[in-house]
């Protein structure tokens, strides 16, 4: 499998969208707190000058104003890094967007180690383990830039509050550009019998080499992407959990609260086989290039395969 | 019900409306003892402006709570939502009976405010410091509409501690925002004492003038000054935000209550029922 490298971002890709979307949609503002040449959101902006608020560098006022414009139904994109959003302003989305279930959808850049080279300050790496513990919050993680683009519309047309985790580098091109994206939906990308490998967002590449790689050695993985981290694809895993009778969950996030432990707890009731997951593990990252960082931190192709190996070892001794 | 929007002469206006806010207080003492849990200090303290927000200042439609062109109230000092309660359900937007069920297993009324299980409430609200915030967040929204409707929050001097309330007001101000006003119930108490020994602000006043807000100083107690005051802010086109400051006391009409940090989330036991509500006229 030969996949194209990227020439944009998830956050690009996402951002460029809001800004066709803006023509269709009248009505949905945006709101952005002063890093819109980061997250591109200044695309909508000098598109849509009056819809567009930058809030300055005020996150909590940005996520409670925003709960206030939205209060009487309006759709407000906020836009910021995820660590930000997941942490500083995480009471505002929580009492005041996501317990009123208000229409505010979250443009959260530099998802996990995709910040590598800003530091650990920058890397949100227990984002979705915050997020999707919030009532009525959906999250989603597109991994290229075409499923980016649809990410885009699902996130517009998911009635509440809806975080969408978005990458700062471009990585690879896994998508055509024709695939459908729903909310609690995934996509196969390939087709196995022998291990699921679950991952969504920047980690899905490294999950597609892995498999190429075990394929090398006569192990047919299944590669789901998980784009839908909530609701997630319940009945998709446990069919293909079914199918192979192990799974790997790979994430760039903290393997604690993230998709691994969900999956982990679903399978546990419904059909439990041998599991792992990937991600920090409790531990801080560092900067540095991206290749290396994930390959230091246990969540590159490597890991996955020598993990997918030892797993497969569990699954024989049953 | 028996709002009377045909009063037409100032002291009449203001008499009807501290007979209102009297009305209010009780109700506001009794749902709290019928609870057996609340806030009455700070409920107290802002009785007369909410008063006379709800009964004269404010179009509303009972009938029609999210009438798209009512006036909005955001309590930030969401602990003292019994004053609200008391205004909404006797200004009709629920009914009187409901008071009884505050804080109470699938009442209406929750322990602080929720849009959306209470009828009329605008914003839900709670965590100090965020309800400025929410109120530009409205205000930013009838701008882009063209709407005339205005924004009124209702702040305690204690929760202006929270910095985002500064985020908020300069953004305001930045936004042009003449459709906001905000009231700082400044009753100088907050949960565990004196602001001024807890954490003094200094001047209100000034940190909002410089904040670039007009700002307008009353007595939060003086029904007449309240009302020209809440009139004045409302005016007609007006390019900065407004802060009326209102000095006041927490606990106000309940004399044994007044001024006292205890009484900032105490609920009175029947005795003190029974006197609060002879020293408010109950019986009248």
């Amino acid at each position: 499998m030969q996949l194209e490298k990227a020439k944009k971002p998830t956050r690009r890709a996402f951002a460029e969208r809001m800004k066709e979307y803006g023509s269709i949609d009248g009505d949905f503002v945006v709101f952005e707190a002063d890093i819109g040449y980061s997250t591109y959101s200044h695309l909508f902006g000098d598109a849509f000058p009056k819809r567009y608020f930058n809030m300055g560098i005020a996150e909590q006022n940005e996520a409670a104003s925003a709960a206030g414009m939205a209060s009487d139904g309006r759709t407000v994109v906020v836009c910021t890094y995820g660590v930000f959003l997941s942490m500083r302003a995480l009471e505002m989305i929580r009492s005041f967007i996501c317990y009123p279930n208000l229409n505010v959808k979250f443009l959260a850049s530099h998802g996990g180690l995709t910040a590598a080279i800003d530091g650990v300050t920058h890397q949100a790496t227990e984002d979705i383990a915050i997020l999707t513990t919030l009532p009525n919050m959906k999250v989603f993680c597109p991994a290229d830039s075409h499923a980016a683009r649809s990410v885009f519309d699902l996130a517009m047309g998911t009635p509440g509050p809806v975080y969408t985790r978005l990458m700062r580098d471009p990585l690879f091109e896994v998508y055509s550009g024709s695939e459908t994206f729903k909310c609690g939906g995934s996509h196969c990308l390939r087709e196995g019998k022998n291990i699921t490998i679950v991952s969504y967002g920047d980690i899905l590449f490294q999950a597609l080499e892995a498999a190429e790689s075990l394929a090398a050695r006569g192990v047919e993985a299944e590669v789901l992407d998980m784009y839908s981290l909530k609701p997630f694809d319940a009945d998709g895993v446990l069919a293909s959990a079914r199918k192979t009778g192990a799974v790997l969950v790979a994430e760039n996030h903290q393997r604690r609260n993230g998709l691994g432990y969900e999956i982990a707890a679903w399978l546990l009731k419904n059909c439990p086989v041998p599991f792992d997951n990937l991600g920090l593990d409790d531990t801080f990252a560092e900067s540095g290039d991206y290749p290396r960082v994930i390959q230091k931190y246990g969540i590159s192709c490597s890991t996955i395969v020598s993990r997918a190996l030892q797993l497969l070892e569990r699954k024989e001794t049953l | 019900m028996e709002y009377n929007g045909s009063l037409k002469t100032l002291d009449e206006r203001v008499a009807y409306l501290e007979n209102k806010a009297r009305e209010v207080r009780i109700e506001i003492v009794k749902m709290i003892y019928a609870s057996q849990s609340g806030h009455p200090g700070g409920a107290l303290s802002a009785a007369d402006m909410v008063t006379a927000l709800y009964f004269d200042i404010m179009n509303l439609r009972p009938e029609e709570p999210r009438w798209p062109a009512r006036d909005r109230f955001v309590i930030s000092k969401g602990h003292a939502c019994p004053v609200v309660y008391a205004c909404l359900a006797m200004r009709g937007f629920f009914p009187m009976e409901a008071l009884g069920t505050l804080r109470r297993f699938e009442s209406i009324l929750q322990g602080h405010p929720d849009m959306r299980k209470t009828p009329g409430l605008d914003m839900t609200t709670g965590s100090l410091g965020q309800g400025l915030s929410m109120g530009l967040g409205i205000a930013m929204e009838g701008n882009m509409l063209g709407a005339s409707y205005k924004v009124f929050v209702l702040l305690g001097d204690g929760e202006i501690q929270e910095g985002q309330v500064w985020e908020a007001a300069a953004s305001a101000s930045a936004r042009h925002l003449g459709n906001l006003i905000a009231l700082v119930d400044n009753n100088h108490l907050q949960m565990d004492g004196h602001t001024d020994k807890i954490l003094p602000m200094a001047s209100i006043e000034e940190k909002f003038r410089a904040f670039g807000w007009e700002v307008l100083s009353i007595n939060g107690h003086d029904m007449r000054e309240v009302l020209l005051a809440l009139e004045l802010a409302r005016g007609t086109t007006r390019s900065k935000p407004v802060c009326i400051v209102a000095d006041t006391v927490k606990g106000k009409g309940v004399s044994f209550m007044e001024d006292l940090r205890e009484w900032h989330g105490m609920a009175p036991d029947s005795g003190q029922l029974k006197r609060a509500l002879e020293e408010l006229g109950g019986d009248r």
